[in-house]
């Protein structure tokens, strides 16, 4: 291992040489950068090795031959060499990305980039403070320079305003640093840590320690003393962008570390203060955003306020603390650097001018690696830092940062996840992404260095805190496996997945308890059959499969998991996923974007409501909810709850729903409604298997449920009414049916709960077959509005045969297995203590005929419109798993035994009382009998008996043409005047239509507008002017040692 | 399980004594409505003969596959409503089919024709069919409201959902009817009635002058008089309900007629007197007059 | 005399503030924060005074055995050494910029480069 020195000295001696070397030989200066780059890479890559698998221990360097306090010594620790080998890395591959205009500018610019880098090392390797302030000016001046050398004009304001800061800063810095010597004796931090003690009561010595700390903080670019910071951020060249926020960062953070060790606790609220404003405002402020590097600045800012707050919060986290900071270091580091250089490859500056990436699948998947890494996603070290960060402070009770802190990250993932959103979407600009390979190179390192971090964060994880390694579970590989299969065909691909889902079912079956076993054949094998539609897609598809098996491996992940942490990161994969799959639709983006946006937010409350059950404990198996403290279990039972409804759209929390399921593909549409919707539903299943009951001020919560519920259903299906679209109808339709769902499990009874399971069941067939029969319609016919359709019953019969079989399973008429569904519901309810929520779903019940018969009338039925006479059936691939849903929900009315016979034993152990009694083909409960055999043969011998009749007496009728028909004493001629299908429910909106008024999505329209406006207002602080600037982080001074003191 | 074969003659027993009846009673029915408006009205076995004359139209036609199967369905959904519900009390040749499903099957066995009924109609293209379906569907939806709600307080009422225990259940005297110990319940159901009975002020669906018969404006020949049987099935199986949950049943065919009779003339009565209703109108009078009742019946019972 | 100095000092680094942020010139900016460096040298000396002591310098009259006890504390003198020539380091490439901004827009007000903003 060599001497970290040789960190300094190299840099040095290569500046001096490059210094003598002829200006004109700016090719070699620039080998000779590169070398020295890489050699400094080298030195803390072998320490960091020695720490990490061979034990060696930290070491002290001295220098000038005498021990400190009396001289400057150096320190190479586990942190150190981590941190060191972040910031030399980054500089070498920023200094490879920036070859040309490193050659361009000739020796002065490397010796400048290799002297910045040295100072970052530096900042980060002494433990003396006054050396810490030379390496700061070194930093400063070395950055001023390098922001004086590019090539933006602006920049050199940018440049200016910051050294105008930094003089101010620096000038702190120093009276601080000599005051405190003067106090304690020492310039050591090491000795001036165990000092402190008699003197850290001393008020010299805090106001000195105030004046060290605050300027240090500010290298952190805290709001609102951060104006400097983002101009630089937006215009020097992105190269230098990825330093200053990735190494420049790293160091200063770590000198604050380093400072607030001696300073001890009583500093730590104050670095936690900063730190969640900063991470607030900037987010905030990033929200209305149009420039992509100011935006990544102001993610910078943030994510580095994150980190201020967890170094704040290190007496909680005590030796964790490196795990978290890490985690978020290395992922904002990683993910930073890597969109600088990336932005440098778009050419223009605007967010929706990322839409040039989109020719690059490969770029595509380094920026979305990127933003996970930066929204703390799995399987990222942001996402177990999250997640232990979460889990201590819940179990702390510092439960207002806490909250802060999840409010600033959902912001975060919404510009985050909008803006990937532009480039997936939007116009790509004429001028395609021709990244040279030197450019590319770093941005590909970095995706693989925050895979790699990934898993080896997940193996710290394993150790420290005995969770799984995610990046080793078998689902999760296998969707990962997809990635690196994205260049074969399309059919080729379906195959392994169906292949893949079907054998991991039957390796895993006998796993599961009865309620799983479903859940799990309906995520397998459901969505197995599902797939079999996507054979109908022909060339790549690239993304597809790695979206949809991230999904799939996600809600395998969710049904298998133990404890709270993979029940939480299964969560947070399927979601990711899916995601990913419904922004494929063509016009689907902003339905994407508030799908991922509700359910991160879903996702945070469910993250909270498990840190808050563990109460601080690194294991929480999922059936420990049960056993949490009574003053707390309510509280984890509303944010579960509500986590969990996000995902079945609950009212209220559904307005992403219905575009999100509407403008998906073909294909998509019954993945996300008829599987992943059950995933919400599952989790409610564990949270009242686990928790049952729970009383918050006296109110019992699954009576809340009960009327939610209740209203999700009504409102659901009205909406569904008043639909033009049949894919949106079809979606609001899921809110209702989720309603119904929700409805029997919050009834709290054997019966409520097997209705629930039959609701899970029906739904994920009918509403599967419905989506495909719609979206095979479509495709075929070009478009989703049902009144330009109609009469297509000749023309696609197996599409009409599905949505009839579909449509009269919804309605629940007997003998099809929806009425299974309504008849275990009355029994539930009629075992129910609550009778005024019934009203509300005795009124929606009725309405689902609504949307049903339109939607099979103006499709199928009415007129025949001439543009669509030489429409065909749909697709084979489309129309085949319709057929075996069709057959499913025949065998499922028949025979429901099949499935819930042995889950009604299984909820014995819930609920002993109330079950059903099955006997033959009869099903009997305590108040009534039901028997789905011989109800499906009366009703077939009366249908056939009649059916022949009419064929005799009518045997002679003859089929008559289109408009063979009178009315209004006239013969109609057009299609268009005649189907009767637009508006189709006039006189009901005219009755009941204020009832669905779009209350919910105008307040969270109006959300989203108060954050931008808000946003964007408080942004005009930042107007630019240096002296402004200056008179900002007056400010900052004046009132953090306000509120401090 | 073990069938009796025999079961099914005696089915067909209770349809043939059920359809003639039918027949009968609604021609008597349309008689008495016209006396009241000082006509003479039809002869009391013009439905027979009105049938026959459909069958043996020679003209036919049909507009597909789903117009061909509408009336199917209609008669069908009469038929096994009929025969879902055990007609007289305590007989088991008039128990008829109702060991396959308790009351929500009956309940829910109402939509089966209803639904075919409207799949048949819209495919013969006519506006005035698809119409009249959108007006039934948005009427219904309210006035079921109200009977939905009653029967759930007759079910937690007498704790069953077997319509032979509720029957069971007001034996012994006219003081045992729901009619007397649970009269909201049948007073939201008997409003519910009104609009599930085709006639004034809730007829807005056929509307005769407007949109000349609604639904079945297409059907003609054998599909009008199969829909005709089943005009003289449906309602008598539906009142067959009734009866069985608020009026305490029938024992023997005498009472059966007469109950029958006396419950039919309800809806006759509010039908001869009221004008009818808007669908947003009658929407809006079941949620304001019936749904309270319904409330009422839940929460009291 | 020691806090004569360091208010000196101090007053010093406030009129260089003043200066640096009422003025909207460049150069009298650069000027400006050159007040508060030498403020600030001011005060570091000012800190490491001790009254009765001499300089730091060891010769005749101050012998190496008796040093620790008769002369000032070094360190700040030698600080202040380095921070003066970080400080002219400093200068020079402010004053670098002030050419370089002045050459972009022919201008030195610092109001007229706020083209990054928000």
């Amino acid at each position: 291992m060599l001497s970290p020195l040789y960190l300094v000295a190299a840099a040095l001696a290569a500046s001096f040489t490059l210094g003598l070397l002829n200006p004109k030989r700016s090719g070699a200066a620039y080998a000779i950068t590169l070398v020295t780059l890489a050699f400094m890479a080298w030195v803390p890559a072998g320490w960091l090795w020695g720490f990490m698998a061979e034990g060696a221990q930290p070491v002290e360097i001295y220098t000038a031959g005498a021990l400190p306090p009396y001289a400057i010594n150096l320190r190479m620790g586990l942190a150190e060499a981590a941190m060191t080998l972040l910031i030399t890395l980054t500089g070498l591959l920023s200094a490879l990305y920036l070859k040309e205009s490193l050659i361009k500018l000739g020796h002065r610019g490397m010796a400048v980039l290799m002297v910045a880098l040295m100072a970052f090392c530096g900042i980060v390797l002494t433990r003396d403070l006054f050396n810490l302030f030379v390496f700061f000016e070194l930093a400063a001046i070395s950055t001023a320079g390098l922001i004086l050398l590019s090539e933006d004009e602006r920049a050199l304001s940018a440049g200016f305003k910051y050294l105008i800061v930094s003089q101010l800063v620096s000038t702190f810095l120093l009276i601080g640093i000599l005051f405190a010597y003067h106090a304690s004796g020492t310039l050591n931090l090491d000795t001036m840590a165990s000092a402190r003690l008699p003197h850290g009561s001393a008020p010299s010595f805090a106001l000195a320690f105030f004046l060290m700390f605050i300027a240090l903080v500010t290298e952190l670019k805290p709001f609102p003393a951060n104006g400097w910071a983002l101009d630089i951020y937006e215009s020097a060249h992105p190269a230098y962008s990825a330093l200053f926020s990735a190494a420049a960062a790293t160091a200063s953070l770590y000198a604050v570390d380093k400072l607030l060790l001696v300073g001890g606790p009583g500093w730590y609220p104050m670095a936690t203060g900063i730190g969640i404003t900063t991470f607030l405002a900037a987010n905030l402020f990033a929200l209305p955003q149009g420039n992509d590097r100011r935006l990544l600045g102001y993610s910078s800012l943030a994510q580095i306020g994150l980190i201020l707050v967890v170094l704040g919060q290190r007496d909680l986290l005590g030796e964790g603390t490196p795990f978290i900071a890490f985690g978020l270091l290395v992922s904002h580091a990683v993910a930073k650097a890597g969109l600088y250089w990336l932005s440098g490859l778009v050419g223009g500056r605007s967010l929706t001018d990322w839409a040039a990436l989109r020719g690059r699948p490969l770029l595509v998947f380094a920026f979305i690696s990127f933003v996970a890494m930066l929204t703390s996603l799995p399987p990222f070290p942001g996402f177990y830092a999250k997640w232990e960060l979460v889990r201590v402070l819940a179990g702390e009770g510092r439960l207002a940062l806490l909250a802060l802190i999840l409010i600033g990250a959902l912001v975060e993932a919404g510009y985050l996840f909008r803006w990937f959103g532009y480039m997936l979407k939007r116009e790509a600009p004429a001028e395609a992404v021709n990244g040279e390979p030197h450019q590319v190179v770093p941005v590909y390192v970095a995706v693989l260095a925050g895979w790699v971090l990934g898993y080896f964060w997940g193996e710290l994880s394993g150790v420290g805190l005995g969770h799984h390694n995610l990046l080793l579970s078998l689902p999760l590989a296998f969707a990962l496996g997809f990635l690196l299969l994205d260049w074969l065909p399309a059919w080729v691909k379906n195959t392994l997945a169906i292949t893949g889902m079907v054998a991991f079912f039957f390796l895993t079956y006998a796993e599961y308890d009865p309620l799983r076993l479903i859940f799990a054949l309906i995520f397998l094998i459901g969505g197995a059959i599902t797939l079999l539609a996507s054979y109908d897609a022909h060339g790549r598809r690239i993304g597809f499969y790695p979206a949809a098996m991230l999904m799939y491996a996600g809600m395998v992940m969710l049904v298998r998991a133990n404890d709270s942490f993979e029940f939480f990161a299964a969560w947070e994969l399927l979601t990711l996923g899916s995601y990913f799959l419904i922004l494929r639709g063509k016009h689907s983006e902003p339905h994407a974007l508030s799908y991922i946006l509700f359910s991160l937010g879903g996702a945070f409350l469910i993250l909270a409501g498990f840190a808050l059950a563990a109460g601080g404990a690194a294991q929480f198996p999922i059936t420990a909810l049960g056993q949490v403290a009574p003053a707390v279990a309510p509280w984890v039972f509303l944010l579960l709850a509500t986590g969990f409804m996000t995902k079945t759209a609950a009212i209220g929390l559904h307005i992403w729903l219905p575009g999100a399921h509407a403008e998906a593909e073909t294909d998509v549409s019954p993945m996300v409604s008829g599987i992943l919707l059950k995933a919400g539903l599952f989790g409610l299943f564990v949270l009242l298997m686990a928790m049952g009951k729970q009383r918050l001020y006296g109110v019992e919560l699954t009576h809340v449920l009960l009327w939610v519920a209740a209203f999700t259903a009504l409102l659901g299906n009205l909406m569904a009414v008043f639909q033009e679209d049949a894919k949106r109808l079809l979606a609001y339709s899921s809110i209702g049916q989720m309603g119904y769902a929700l409805f029997g499990l919050a009834l709290m009874n054997h019966l409520g709960w097997l209705m629930a399971l039959m609701f899970v069941i029906n739904h994920y067939i009918y509403k599967s077959m419905l989506f495909l029969s719609v979206g095979g319609v479509a495709k075929r016919t070009g478009t989703r509005e049902m009144y330009r359709m109609g009469g297509l019953i000749r023309l696609m019969p197996l599409s009409f045969i599905a949505v009839l079989i579909g449509i009269i399973a919804i309605s629940g008429v007997p003998p099809l297995s929806g009425f299974g569904g309504r008849w275990i519901f009355y029994n539930a309810i009629l075992a129910s203590d609550y009778r005024l929520p019934m009203v509300i779903l005795f009124l929606a019940g009725p309405v689902a005929f609504l949307y049903l018969f339109r939607l099979i009338h103006s499709i199928f039925l009415g007129q025949l419109k001439d543009e669509l006479r030489r429409v065909k059936e749909a697709p084979f691939w489309i129309a085949l798993p319709q057929m075996l849903y069709v057959g499913l929900l025949l065998a499922f009315a028949l025979a429901p035994g099949l499935a819930l016979r042995r889950v009604d034993t299984y909820l014995n152990l819930f609920f002993p009382e109330g079950g059903l009694h099955w006997e033959g083909f009869e099903i009997t409960s305590d108040y009534g009998y039901w028997n789905p055999v011989a109800i499906m043969i009366v009703v077939a011998v009366i249908f056939v008996s009649l059916f022949a009749w009419l064929l005799f007496v009518n045997r002679r009728a003859q089929k008559v043409k289109q408009f063979n028909i009178v009315f209004s004493a006239e013969r109609p001629f057009r299609p268009e005047t005649t189907h009767f299908a637009w508006n189709f429910f006039a006189p009901y909106r005219k009755a009941l239509g204020f009832l669905v008024q779009p209350y919910a999505t105008t307040f969270w329209g109006a959300l989203t507008d108060f954050l931008h406006t808000a946003g964007d207002l408080a942004r005009r602080l930042y107007d630019g002017n240096g002296q402004s600037y200056a008179l900002h982080f007056l400010a900052f001074v004046v009132i953090v040692f306000g509120v401090g003191v | 399980m073990q069938f009796d074969w025999m079961k099914i003659p005696y089915a067909l027993l209770t349809l043939f004594i059920v359809v003639n009846f039918g027949m009968i009673l609604t021609a008597l029915v349309a008689k008495i409505a016209a006396r009241v408006g000082r006509r003479r009205g039809i002869r009391i076995w013009q439905n027979y003969a009105d049938l026959f004359k459909n069958y043996g139209l020679r003209s036919s036609i049909t507009h597909g596959a789903m117009f061909y199967l509408g009336p199917v369905f209609r008669l069908t959904g009469g038929i096994g409503l009929l025969l879902f519900v055990p007609t007289i009390y305590g007989s088991y040749v008039f128990s008829n089919l109702s060991f396959a499903g308790d009351l929500i099957l009956a309940l829910y066995f109402i939509f089966f024709g209803t639904l075919g009924m409207a799949l048949g109609a819209a495919e013969s293209g006519h506006p005035h069919a698809a119409i009249g379906v959108s007006r039934g569907l948005s009427q219904v939806t309210t006035a079921e409201l109200p009977l939905a709600l009653a029967v759930f307080s007759v079910a937690l009422q007498y704790h069953t959902l077997s319509v032979t225990a509720i029957v069971a259940a007001q034996q012994g005297g006219i003081e045992h009817w729901t009619l007397f110990t649970n009269p909201f319940a049948v007073a939201a159901a008997m409003l519910a009635f009104l609009g599930s009975m085709m006639r004034p002020p809730f007829d807005v669906v056929s509307a005769p002058q407007e949109i000349p018969i609604g639904p079945p404006t297409e059907y003609h020949s054998s599909y009008l008089a199969m829909m005709q049987t089943n005009r003289a099935i449906f309602p008598i199986a539906k009142i067959v309900v009734y009866m069985n949950l608020f009026f305490g049943g029938a024992a023997s065919w005498p009472v059966f007629c007469l109950k029958v009779f006396l419950i039919y003339m309800v809806s006759v009565f509010i039908g001869v007197v009221f004008p009818r209703f808007r669908v947003e109108q009658s929407i809006r009078w079941f949620l304001i007059w019936a749904l309270p009742l319904g409330v009422l019946a839940i929460v009291l019972v | 005399m020691i806090h004569l100095a360091m208010a000196t000092g101090f007053l010093l680094i406030l009129i260089g503030f003043y200066g640096a942020v009422s003025n909207r010139n460049i150069l009298r900016m650069i000027v400006a924060f050159t007040i508060a460096d030498s403020g600030v040298n001011l005060v570091i000396v000012a800190i490491g005074y001790m009254p009765g002591r001499t300089a730091p310098i060891l010769d005749a009259t101050v012998k190496a055995g008796y040093a620790a006890a008769r002369i000032i504390d070094p360190v700040p003198q030698a600080l202040v050494l380095t921070a003066i020539v970080i400080g002219v380091g400093v200068t020079a490439l402010m004053l670098a910029y002030a050419y370089k901004l002045y050459e972009k827009k022919r201008s030195l007000d610092i109001a007229k480069f706020t083209e990054l903003r928000g």
